[in-house]
């Protein structure tokens, strides 16, 4: 019900604008610091009044760090603040009424941000975040809040990408159970995608793995050892030896193995040394055994299984680089370089744009490649000493 | 967002109320990922819906467009503080016509609420194809870059309070869907998304601040209640024009008061 | 640094008076955006929040004054009580004032942070008063209304809109500055944000006078630049209060003794046209002289001089229908419609005419809503001011007996009268 900018709020807008003319943005932000230092009561750092058709100052300066802003309405209207980064909202503030003012906190990194101002049609004003100290220090803080976003967006890829992965092995038992082969054999290879791109944690609960994809070449009976199920095993039969045949309990099973481990991966509990750790460790994983020797001896599908697994490891390490990034960014450089790398070599395996039978992929290929992804696994497991925290 | 400086200042006072964890704990990646999936599977339903909004619009069916509008919005409104992030999407998809200068006449004026002028004001589906295109290319981008982002842990949590502000800065007055009436459907979304968040996180909360959780759940209940009275048989919400003052008062005693208390989840939760 | 020269020049650009201020002030110069120094005996002054009746009602008026008015949302008798004896903890913590709580950083703050970290009591008045649509709406209030507590009906001139009028409780808020009563408010508006929905609210305040040599103020001024409060009973003559500003009596309900009937008034004054009047016309229009506020019947006289209307029955010097007169036509007849007014002026922008939303916030006391401000406004209604003036909202409400002491609240008689019946 108030309508008119208190005398208190137009005087502080009139004392902004003033010292602005005189000043221009930098000094203004020293003053309006040595004010806030000299009086203890007033918290913001920079205050900013909206009017009907622009923010005074429209161009700002502070340095990054912790800043608020004490945002005036001195327009007629109800308005909203916003600091953009591209489109993305840093921070706002929503229906400030005309008259009133409203205080905004923001940690701001080093860069150049957009300020809105009233109407959407007003001209946006700028605000230019300058390197600080303060601003540095927040970056190579490692703390857990950092860590909250990214373990959380990995668990949600486990649950969709697990979820998926009972969808695709439900699809390949279907197809097995109405006996038609070509159908189960596209339906294995799809089925296999999405349990690549988990298998840098699904790999680490022994016994599912175990029921899952267990390797005939470790088993004693090879592929006549009763303990040969899981995907593998269906491999065999469908690619090995062209049937259907009696792959429908091992389907079933297969099935219930996974529904079984999206359950547990839904119920496991994350943490930042997990995190940092599996990417390296699949890396290492991929370079010693499957790029070597190859895995799918009867389907051949090996390089689309690596580039899975390739976009899984890059899953993780999309999370982590934002971490790394403002604590070591010379590694994060190293780590994209070497994604970069193996991703190229691999990329350099297709042939007519689709990928060739492994078998058809020669050594010294496989060389380059296993090589790549060790200096990969090499850069990543650089990030403990640095990023990790207990 | 408190800086840690500010805090370690801080600690050295003598606080009158319980201290706070100084930092969130693991326990919070669990909702905080559940969220995440309740919001990817509002936008996945919100393209869907929008898919036919848009072909109702565009075959002329003046009627099923207006039918469709509001259960449309509603998986927008139920997720606003994530969708409200892209800035640029929201002006979009969701300004109002006050945010512009030539207000309904402005040919920035686009989205939701340029259609419900369509539909309702104008009572016509015609020169509403372009906005429909327009709008479902906006949602599915939408889509698109949510799946990619990274929620801040700070916006999932706040978020229930911004809902609870958002309801009493714009729903309670009937500002928001002036056209066609249909508030209460956002209302309700609004009220959904906040309770979701709530309801994830209580867990975390509940044995510590049983008084909190206690006043919290007794006020979520209560607008239910109200709002329950203003169902239709169809699961839809009659007109904003049949809410009686005193179940108005009562929303936004509820909400207000919701809004306070939800305010204080982030502090609660080491997201301070 | 670079900054002081800088300053100094921001201070020169503003002008003299800046200056001369700052040369006159003892200590560091002041700069353009410190704040105004204020009188720290101003800010230290306390009224009782305990007693009899309720304090800001013959409470000498300070300078700022704000009247809010909520909707309740209480569905037993168990709530209403817990909102008054919520509303009378904040009441009596924010007249009495003291520090603020210190919660973690990670939490919203207990307080505003308007006056800083002590709340100073700065003359503070927290005056809780109930609408009849409170009695009427709770079935488990029925038959304790105050016996003439009614809805506001509309006057010939109101042009009443509807979002400024009538409201289940009204709060009055009355301090040496503005700061205080804003913050008491948000304070209200917050803590109590589970039972009280603001339905409108008008801030206002009174220009403060320069006292003469004995330490005596004039009435103040209204926005048409009379002097109002002329008449006004003396408020400190405790029997004349007991007779025209308290309850009592059987007509009353028992809980409902030594409260006060609460006539507000949101009276927008056609400031431009006003100014645009002839002199000759506004005093006649009131009945006073504008500069001295004297009666016209003797011009050289003060504010203070009673009119002789027996002297003039032709209204030749004073037209029956001046304001004053018709006000209080100084007959044994009027002083049965006495009552203590306590109005504020209030500027709120401007109207979408492009005219100033100016006006007074009338606010007056009395111990029958009837015989006082409904008769008197009854005996106004054609009066030629209505040219000029134009009431657009307000209500009728009961302003609740006083809280005796710590353990006592606000409305408790009601709450325990509610509780036999």
């Amino acid at each position: 019900m108030t309508h008119t900018p208190s005398r208190a709020g137009l005087g502080l807008a009139v004392a902004a604008a003033a010292m602005l003319a005189v000043t221009g943005g930098a000094a203004f932000w020293y003053a309006t610091q040595r004010n806030a230092a000299a009086n203890p009561e007033a918290r913001a750092d920079m205050t900013v009044t909206v009017g009907a058709e622009t923010c005074d100052p429209q161009d700002i300066t502070v340095p990054g760090g912790n800043r608020s802003f004490q945002i005036v309405n001195a327009s007629d209207r109800p308005i909203e603040w916003e600091i953009l980064n591209g489109v993305m909202v840093v921070a706002e503030r929503e229906n400030i009424a005309p008259g009133f003012r409203q205080t905004l906190t923001v940690q701001l990194a080093p860069g150049e941000y957009a300020i809105t101002c009233g109407l959407l049609s007003n001209p946006r004003g700028t605000l230019h975040v300058t390197p600080s100290d303060e601003a540095m220090v927040a970056a190579s803080e490692v703390t857990l809040r950092k860590f909250l976003g990214p373990l959380s967006e990995y668990r949600v890829y486990l649950v969709m990408e697990s979820a998926r992965a009972v969808k695709a092995a439900e699809a390949l038992r279907d197809a097995i159970a109405a006996g038609d082969l070509a159908a189960a054999q596209a339906a294995w290879k799809a089925a296999r995608i999405p349990y690549r791109h988990i298998e840098p944690l699904a790999s680490r609960l022994a016994d599912l793995e175990n029921a899952i994809d267990p390797n005939a070449a470790y088993l004693a009976g090879q592929e006549d050892d009763p303990g040969f199920t899981g995907y593998h095993r269906l491999e065999y039969g469908l690619f090995g030896q062209n049937s259907t045949e009696g792959l429908g309990p091992v389907a079933d099973r297969l099935v219930a193995d996974l529904a079984d481990l999206s359950g547990r991966l839904k119920g496991m509990t994350l943490d930042p040394a997990l995190l940092i750790a599996l990417p390296g460790a699949m890396a290492g994983q991929l370079a010693t055994a499957h790029v070597p020797v190859g895995e799918n001896r009867h389907a051949g599908n090996d390089l689309e299984e690596l580039q899975a697994s390739l976009d899984g490891i890059g899953k993780l390490t999309g999370l982590l680089r934002p971490v790394l990034a403002g604590v070591d960014p010379a590694l994060e450089g190293d780590i994209a370089a070497a994604q970069d790398k193996a991703e190229q070599d691999l990329a350099g395996l297709r042939q007519g744009g689709a990928w060739p039978s492994y078998d058809q992929v020669p050594g010294d290929k496989r060389q380059a490649l296993a090589g790549s992804l060790a200096a990969l696994q090499t850069a990543l497991d650089r990030m403990q000493p640095v990023i990790g925290i207990n | 967002m408190i800086a840690p400086l500010l805090r370690s200042a801080a600690l050295g006072l003598a606080l009158a109320g319980p201290a706070l964890a100084a930092d969130p704990s693991l326990d919070l990646v669990g909702p905080l990922s559940d969220y995440k999936i309740f919001v990817a599977e509002n936008t996945a339903q919100l393209v869907t819906d929008a898919e036919a909004f848009a072909a109702a619009i565009k075959a002329g069916d003046l009627d099923r467009a207006k039918a469709l509008f509001a259960p449309t919005r509603t998986s927008y409104e139920r997720v606003e503080p994530i969708a409200e992030l892209f800035s640029d999407l929201d002006v979009s998809i969701d300004a109002r016509a006050d945010d512009y200068e030539k207000a309904e006449q402005d040919p920035g004026f686009t989205g939701f609420h340029r259609i419900e002028y369509g539909l309702w004001s104008e009572g016509t589906t015609k020169g509403l194809e372009g906005h429909a295109d327009r709008l479902l290319a906006d949602i599915r981008e939408l889509d698109g870059r949510i799946t990619a982002l990274t929620f801040p842990p700070e916006v999932v949590v706040g978020g229930a309070a911004v809902l609870m502000e958002e309801v009493a800065a714009t729903k309670i007055s009937g500002e928001e869907n002036r056209y066609s009436r249909t508030d209460l459907w956002d209302f309700d979304a609004n009220f959904e998304g906040a309770e979701k968040i709530y309801t994830l996180f209580r867990p975390l909360i509940a044995e510590d601040e049983a008084d909190f959780v206690a006043k919290v759940d007794g006020n979520f209940q209560a607008v239910k209640d109200v709002l329950a009275k203003y169902e239709t048989p169809e699961g839809g919400f009659v007109s904003y024009e049949e809410l009686s003052d005193t179940d108005r008062n009562i929303l936004s005693a509820k909400v207000n008061t919701l809004a306070e208390d939800l305010a204080t989840l982030r502090g609660k939760l080491g997201l301070g | 640094m670079r900054l002081a020269p800088t300053r100094r020049a921001v201070l020169l650009a503003l002008g003299a008076s800046t200056l001369a201020l700052a040369a006159r002030a003892q200590g560091p110069v002041p700069q353009v955006s410190d704040a105004p120094a204020a009188e720290a005996r101003d800010a230290a002054r306390r009224v009782p929040f305990h007693g009899p009746h309720q304090a800001g009602i013959t409470t000498p008026r300070p300078e700022n004054g704000l009247v809010a008015s909520f909707d309740v949302v209480a569905t037993s008798i168990d709530d209403l009580e817990r909102m008054l004896r919520l509303l009378t903890d904040r009441a009596r913590f924010l007249t009495e004032g003291g520090p603020v709580p210190d919660l973690d950083p990670a939490l919203p703050p207990a307080d505003s942070g308007l006056l800083g970290p002590v709340i100073q009591p700065d003359n503070l008045t927290i005056t809780v008063a109930l609408g009849a649509s409170l009695f009427e709406n709770q079935p488990w209030l029925a038959g304790l209304k105050p016996a003439r507590l009614q809805r506001m009906a509309q006057f010939p001139n109101d042009a009443l809109d509807p979002d400024l009028c009538h409201g289940d409780l009204s709060i009055q808020i009355c301090a040496n500055h503005r700061d205080s009563t804003m913050h008491a408010l948000r304070d209200i508006v917050k803590t109590l944000s589970e039972f009280l929905v603001l339905r409108w609210m008008v801030e206002g305040d009174v220009p403060p006078v320069v006292p003469d040599a004995r330490g005596a103020t004039p009435s103040a001024r209204n926005f048409l630049g009379f002097r109002d409060g002329s008449a006004n009973p003396d408020s400190n003559d405790a029997a004349l209060m007991d007779r025209i500003v308290w309850t009592g009596g059987p007509h009353e309900p028992g809980w409902a003794q030594g409260g006060s009937y609460q006539a507000v008034r949101i009276i927008r004054n056609m400031v431009e046209r006003w100014d645009r009047a002839p002199l000759a016309e506004q005093e006649r229009i009131f009945g006073r002289r504008k500069m001295s506020g004297a009666p016209l019947d003797n011009p050289d006289g003060t504010e203070h001089h009673v009119p002789d209307y027996a002297a003039d029955p032709e209204g030749r010097i004073t037209r029956h229908d001046a304001h004053i007169r018709l006000a209080n036509p100084r007959d044994v007849e009027s002083q049965r419609h006495l009552m203590l007014r306590r109005p504020f002026n209030y500027s709120r922008g401007v109207l979408p005419n492009g005219q100033l939303d100016q006006g007074l916030l009338f606010i007056s006391y009395q111990a029958d809503l009837e015989a006082g401000f409904i008769a008197v406004q009854n005996r106004l209604n054609g009066e030629p001011l209505e040219e000029y003036i134009k009431p657009v909202g307000g209500g009728y409400f009961f302003a609740l007996p006083g809280v005796r002491d710590d353990a006592d609240y606000l409305g408790r008689a009601l709450v325990d009268a509610a509780r036999r019946t």
